[in-house]
């Protein structure tokens, strides 16, 4: 086994890279039983194929992985190999460091995606749930990138391997939306938009959030959901928020600020102005009607 | 100026209209609610998203394009799409989401009536097909199912009469859905006792039942602030998408057909008595009480020629399914009449007239070795019009059809108002108005009102633009290929069923 392996810790070259847990480029020319059984990551795990073909269990299914294919592994999730060893041939690894609370994953300050492009990717990687990618054809590039500045560290470095790691994982969220659908089924997506914004109703969603799912502009995407809808995409929202409140208001126990926060209004009078001004009710008023065994 | 406000509630989306009150549409507008699909065979969707969707549409199509011109609204008409169940409890609150007419989770329940003497009673006085999408199977299915639910139940609605009470108060069913919920006697013009009996519920808990040109009531004052519509306005109850389409494409008097093709599709007829047929193939719904609208309802269409797009099709931007489309349509119409004998069953989604088989399923049938993907492309659209052709054949078992009205998104393509004209050999029209159900919904509001004084004048004043006539030739080309469609689409239902059941297995 040719190896150039960097492991946090003993290896320096990360000293400034308190994120990456291992970095290798594995040149396998050996094959040994169990040197790969299958396990569970702790990290955010990237393998790269740069030459050769492997066999491998991700995430409960197992594939076929060539040269510019990538192994995406979140963690909790198992990788390894599909016969319990690794195959010959070459790949790159990258073990990153993840904050993930339940359903969150975070990158860390070391970023520099903005909060919103980094929620948008964290959410598309999510919903997405795609393991395997075909053919990212930047991949192997960027991953040499960043094997060339950590092996010559020159001035600017530690910002540019940053970089390129951001840069990695934006292409891998764009492929992944592109393999999970294949931009063909508007509704369909639409349909997995929807149910991510019921899920996370109280959440403060952004179109560009929003349009990351679909892996488009926000520009081409409002186009897109007003066409299909009738509404722009916040309208759209602000109709599930109503037609989600309208049942909490049917419930006498959940009171108006709970009501309000649960469907994502900043407060209970913002919550106020924007049913009223749909429905004529004041949310009171709607309750006290909808409690009557009505008859007016 | 005063206009009507048409308001189609649909299987995905609320359409909203305005006509002036000569009929000239002044402007129109959509917005979409989701149908969720929790378990395989279940449909649902949010009663409460429905309404306030409509709401909101409403609103601002009038703050937007209504009241800036001057218009004062006199007069808003209903539609909604068949078959719906919703249920609330004593307070009116919607326990769980309403049941859509795609849901299919009463397919025991329908066999077994359907299968039964009191099945064929009930088609009979009823005109309702015997099939998981009739609210009387549904019913049943709760009451075996979901017992709890079903106890509780105070009213079994349909989604149009939830959103009407929501807007004025009281619960009210039009003849024209009441008539196809399979509870409804349509020569009596009431609830079918026996009916009743099969599904275990008294009258009692169904709304009441109305002409369509019925009012439920004023809109709540605090709508009429909210919408800026005054007390006058008369809220109409209007009727089902189905009548209406067929009176908004001007077919009344007998000889004539409309051959609506959207997702999916029907052929129907109009006529001062009903159709029995003594296989159950044709549905009967009242429009008025000496009108009925006879006719079959097909699974299958447009959606089945987007499915094959979506996964043939080559796109040139992302979810740019209409230049897909298009470019697909324009490679079918350089391919000969029956795409040199490759044949396509469109069963994709099961099949109802005239076959009524859940198990059917898609077939390409004929490939030989010349083929390409240009002869596919044909096929599956002549596939999706040899099934309105052979419903449209079944009603003509009963009934003398020589015109023919087509709408809807699909059936308007003109290639395939051509299909359609050479395989009926009869002359094809195509409605001015694209919505015929908005059409017919003003054209209802509009004899109301006395504009016109019967439905048959209303009818009359349908402006048809275009006409395509019959190629014979292509005629007696599509009959030697429509007769091996027809054999394939009967005799492959023993194999159907195996395949249909080895799917089911599949996770």
């Amino acid at each position: 086994m040719n190896q150039f392996t960097l492991i946090q810790g003993p290896s320096r070259e990360l000293e400034s890279f308190p994120h990456i847990r291992e970095f290798a480029l594995a040149k396998n020319t050996t094959i040994q039983l169990d040197s790969f059984i299958p396990s569970e990551a702790e990290q955010l795990l990237i393998y790269c194929v740069v030459e050769g073909k492997f066999e491998w269990f991700v995430n409960g299914r197992e594939y076929i992985l060539y040269p510019g294919d990538i192994a995406f592994v979140l963690p909790g999730q198992k990788i390894g190999g599909a016969k319990g060893f690794l195959e010959i041939g070459t790949i790159f690894r990258l073990h990153l460091d993840l904050h993930r609370n339940e359903s969150d994953l975070s990158l860390g300050e070391w970023s520099s995606l903005s909060s919103c492009e980094s929620l948008s990717i964290e959410k598309m990687l999510l919903v997405n749930n795609l393991s395997v990618l075909l053919k990212v054809k930047e991949g192997i590039e960027i991953l040499h990138q960043i094997h060339n500045e950590l092996i010559n560290p020159e001035i600017g470095h530690v910002t540019r391997v940053n970089h390129f790691i951001d840069s990695l994982l934006i292409i891998i969220a764009r492929q992944s939306t592109r393999q999970a659908d294949p931009r063909r089924d508007f509704p369909r997506t639409f349909m997995k938009l929807e149910q991510e914004l019921r899920r996370n109703l109280s959440h403060q969603w952004s179109v560009e959030e929003m349009a990351a799912l679909f892996g488009l502009g926000t520009t081409a995407f409002t186009e897109k959901v007003k066409h299909h809808t009738g509404f722009s995409p916040l309208n759209y929202l602000i109709n599930i928020r109503i037609s989600e409140a309208i049942k909490l208001l049917k419930r006498p126990d959940v009171n108006f600020t709970n009501i309000a926060l649960d469907t994502g209004f900043y407060s209970s009078q913002h919550f106020s102005t924007t049913f009223k001004k749909l429905t004529g009710y004041t949310p009171g008023q709607f309750r006290k009607r909808s409690l009557l065994n009505d008859n007016t | 100026m005063e206009c009507i406000i048409t308001i189609d509630l649909g299987t995905n989306a609320v359409r909203v209209m305005a006509f002036d009150i000569k009929g000239n549409v002044i402007a129109s507008t959509k917005g979409t609610y989701p149908t969720f699909h929790v378990e395989a065979d279940y449909s649902e969707q949010d009663p409460e998203q429905i309404f306030i969707t409509m709401l909101y549409v409403l609103k601002n199509f009038l703050t937007e394009k209504i009241h800036p011109k001057g218009f004062t609204v006199v007069s808003i008409c209903f539609s909604a799409s068949m078959h719906s169940l919703l249920m609330v409890d004593k307070s009116g609150v919607p326990m769980g989401n309403a049941i859509t007419w795609a849901d299919n989770r009463g397919k025991k329940e329908a066999q077994e009536l359907k299968n039964s003497e009191l099945g064929r009673q009930l088609y009979e006085s009823t005109g309702t097909p015997i099939h998981p999408m009739s609210p009387l199977v549904k019913v049943t299915w709760l009451g075996r199912n979901d017992r709890e639910r079903f106890k509780k139940t105070s009213k079994f609605l349909s989604i149009k009469s939830y959103v009407l009470q929501q807007l004025t108060s009281g619960y009210v069913l039009d003849y024209s859905l009441a008539s196809a919920t399979g509870f409804f006697n349509n020569q009596k013009l009431q609830w079918e006792q026996a009916a009743l009996d099969h599904a275990g519920i008294d009258a009692e808990r169904l709304p009441e039942l109305v002409p369509v040109f019925h009012s439920p009531g004023k809109l709540r004052k605090e709508f009429q602030t909210s919408l800026g519509l005054k007390d006058t306005v008369k809220i109409m109850v209007g009727s089902s998408d189905g009548c209406l389409a067929t009176l908004g494409g001007g077919v009344w008097d007998e000889g004539k057909a409309i051959i609506t093709v959207e997702d999916s599709g029907a052929v129907r007829t109009i006529g001062r008595h009903v159709i029995r047929d003594a296989n159950q193939r044709l549905f009967n719904y009242v429009l008025t009480q000496d009108c009925y609208v006879s006719g079959g309802p097909t699974n299958n269409g447009g959606v089945i020629f987007e499915w094959y797009a979506k996964q043939f099709g080559d796109f040139r931007n992302p979810f740019d399914i209409e230049h897909t489309i298009q470019h697909l349509i324009h490679e079918a119409s350089d391919v000969p009449v029956g795409s040199l004998g490759l044949l396509f069953l469109p069963y994709l989604l099961g099949e109802r007239a005239p076959i009524w088989n859940a198990n059917a399923r898609g077939t390409f049938f004929g490939i030989n070795i010349k083929h390409e993907k240009q002869h596919f492309v044909r096929a599956v659209i002549e596939g999706i019009l040899y099934e309105m052709y052979s419903i449209g054949k079944t009603l003509q078992e009963h009934r003398t059809i020589n015109h023919l009205t087509v709408n809807g998104s699909f059936a308007s393509i003109p290639l395939c108002a051509k299909i359609i004209a050479d395989l009926f050999r009869m002359p094809v029209s195509i409605g001015k108005n694209p919505d015929s159900i908005a059409q017919g919904a003003y054209l209802l509001s509009a004899t109301d009102m006395g504009i016109f004084n019967s439905l048959d004048e209303a009818a009359r004043t349908v402006v048809l633009s275009t006409t395509y006539s019959p190629n014979t030739n292509h005629h007696r080309s599509y009959q030697r290929y429509f007769s091996v469609f027809e054999k394939l689409s009967t005799r492959l239902s023993a194999e159907f069923e195996e395949l249909s059941e080895l799917q089911h297995e599949q996770p």
